[in-house]
């Protein structure tokens, strides 16, 4: 399901390129894991869908933070260019929000099953695991702010920037705060920094992904806009690089230096989480190295107005990231020992 | 612009730091200890099952489970929660019966709300006087008819939800774009 306006290839591309990314990610990552003989196993389809529906929720999510940054990026000084790239994002945010406010609500659904295969999956007992357990409520918070997005994006679709685009980054970036509660983000020990650390690595990674696909999707083929749009997410983009590896970095290493079962230089290669996180920091390399290039050899052309390979390049990252989120996905529930 | 993304930035880390100090240990469980351990030879058969892990097990209505298997497939679990105390899980184990290899099975609900499942075994070296549990599928039969009644199946709110979202947003955004924003999905 698309929009169906004048369709550029380049949309499709991207939202192909980070979905197909996102599906060889959890399967790249569940092939990496061991996963153990279970007692009353909830069976492969919860194993595989599980992460499936969860990529779908962060990519999603990725998406609506992407659209709604897309406004700050192209600044407010030229409607008249701006405006027919907005009346596609904004109503293109809300159908990324309800998918992200079903997912979340989907997910809850299939984590209660899987925590309690044996007894009969009825709201009752969905609605038990949310009291229960912590992810539970997280996700529902979750898709409780994906539903605010889904009300003040339909305002905004109707009233244009009137609506202030802060609101919508606010209230899409507080959406992915609860969403490090249901992955073992943090530990008992260093509890508090682990848990900030993650926090901004979700945010950084959401602002770089759902920037570029945005970006990329909407304005690549609007060259005047791009020369202006580009530079600006180029420096968003590098921080958010540094951001994210080092605070993926610190989180990945911390979870494997406090597991009082394996130690440290050898765990990253024998246990999944160790394999899955070497995985993640291959995926950062790529990433930069293909940053660096748009950067440096296609951003002086694209500043003068110069026709560029940036789709190509840009599909190309915009997939690399979509690998890194479904292998995030995996990584956040990985055995340690 | 700058200067707006940085107090965003802030403001989302002030409360961050405010929301999520509160709850618990967040990582996957690991298994510290067990009594019995995993490969001990017993004389007498342990009247319950211990396991300690390294952070705080979730207690919950059949969140944490085990089966014990005796030879030919025969179950010695029994019924009834187990104790959850802190960081450990104790399962209550019917009296054992032949001398023979036995391979406990649990799945416990970790602190992070993941399910954590593994396996130790231990052999009885001196038979008991215990009988198995009756069959899951005996059990199951007794269980059913009590557990069917509950509810409508999850998949109707599933369903409820898909077409709730989907019509809301298609009409919401038909509605107010004078038919040019169409984005039905």
């Amino acid at each position: 399901m698309t929009l169906n306006r004048t369709t550029t290839p380049a949309r499709h591309r991207v939202l192909g390129g980070l979905l197909l990314g996102g599906l060889a990610g959890v399967l790249l990552g569940l092939g990496l894991s061991t996963t153990s003989a279970v007692v009353g196993d909830p069976g492969v389809v919860v194993q595989v869908g599980q992460p499936v529906v969860r990529t779908l929720l962060d990519l999603a999510a990725t998406a609506v933070v992407g659209l709604s940054l897309l406004p700050k990026l192209l600044g407010f000084s030229r409607p008249a260019l701006t405006e027919p790239v907005m009346r596609v994002a904004r109503p293109a945010a809300v159908v990324f929000a309800a998918v992200w406010a079903f997912t979340a609500l989907l997910s809850i659904v299939v984590r209660a099953y899987e925590t309690r295969p044996d007894v009969p999956l009825t709201l009752g007992a969905v609605v038990d695991y949310v009291q229960r357990v912590g992810a539970g409520q997280g996700l529902l918070f979750s898709a409780v702010c994906a539903l605010a997005y889904v009300w003040i994006g339909v305002l905004a679709a109707r009233n244009g920037e009137s609506v202030p685009a802060e609101l919508r980054i606010l209230v899409s970036m507080f959406g992915l705060l609860p969403l490090p509660i249901t992955g073992h983000a943090a530990n008992w020990k260093y509890h508090d920094y682990s848990m900030i650390s993650m926090e901004l690595h979700v945010l950084g990674a959401a602002a770089w992904t759902g920037g570029l696909a945005a970006l990329v999707a909407l304005v690549a083929h609007r060259r005047g806009l791009l020369a202006e749009a580009l530079p600006k997410f180029s420096k968003l983009a590098t921080a958010c690089l540094a951001l994210v590896s080092v605070t993926g970095v610190f989180n990945g290493v911390l979870e494997l230096a406090l597991n009082p079962v394996v130690t440290l230089p050898g765990s990253l290669f024998t246990t999944s989480y160790g394999l899955v996180l070497v995985a993640k920091v291959v995926c950062a390399g790529l990433l930069a190295a293909l940053g660096a290039n748009i950067r440096w050899r296609l951003l002086p052309h694209i500043a003068q107005h110069k026709p560029t390979a940036l789709v190509g390049w840009a599909c190309v990252e915009v997939t690399v990231m979509g690998v890194a989120f479904g292998l995030a996905v995996v990584l956040s529930r990985a055995p340690v020992a | 612009m700058s200067r707006v993304v940085s107090l965003l930035l802030s403001c989302l880390v002030a409360l961050t730091a405010a929301v999520l100090t509160a709850p618990a240990a967040l990582a996957h469980n690991v298994l510290i200890s067990s009594d019995p351990k995993d490969g001990a030879a017993l004389e007498t058969g342990p009247q319950s099952i211990t396991l300690t892990f390294d952070q705080p097990v979730n207690a919950g209505e059949r969140f944490n489970t085990i089966s014990v298997l005796g030879p030919d497939g025969t179950h010695w679990e029994a019924a009834g929660e187990p104790t959850v105390r802190d960081n450990s899980v104790v399962f209550p184990v019917l009296p054992l019966g032949p001398a023979a290899e036995y391979t406990a099975n649990y799945r416990v609900l970790s602190a992070d709300g993941h399910p954590v499942s593994g396996q130790l075994k231990f052999t009885l070296t001196k038979a008991g006087t215990g009988t198995p549990a009756p069959t899951p599928a005996q059990a199951a039969d007794a269980v059913a008819p009590a557990g069917d009644g509950g509810g409508v199946p999850i998949w109707v709110w599933i369903a409820g939800a898909a077409l709730l979202l989907g019509g809301g947003v298609f009409f919401a955004l038909r509605g107010g774009g004078g038919g040019k924003e169409d984005a039905g999905r």
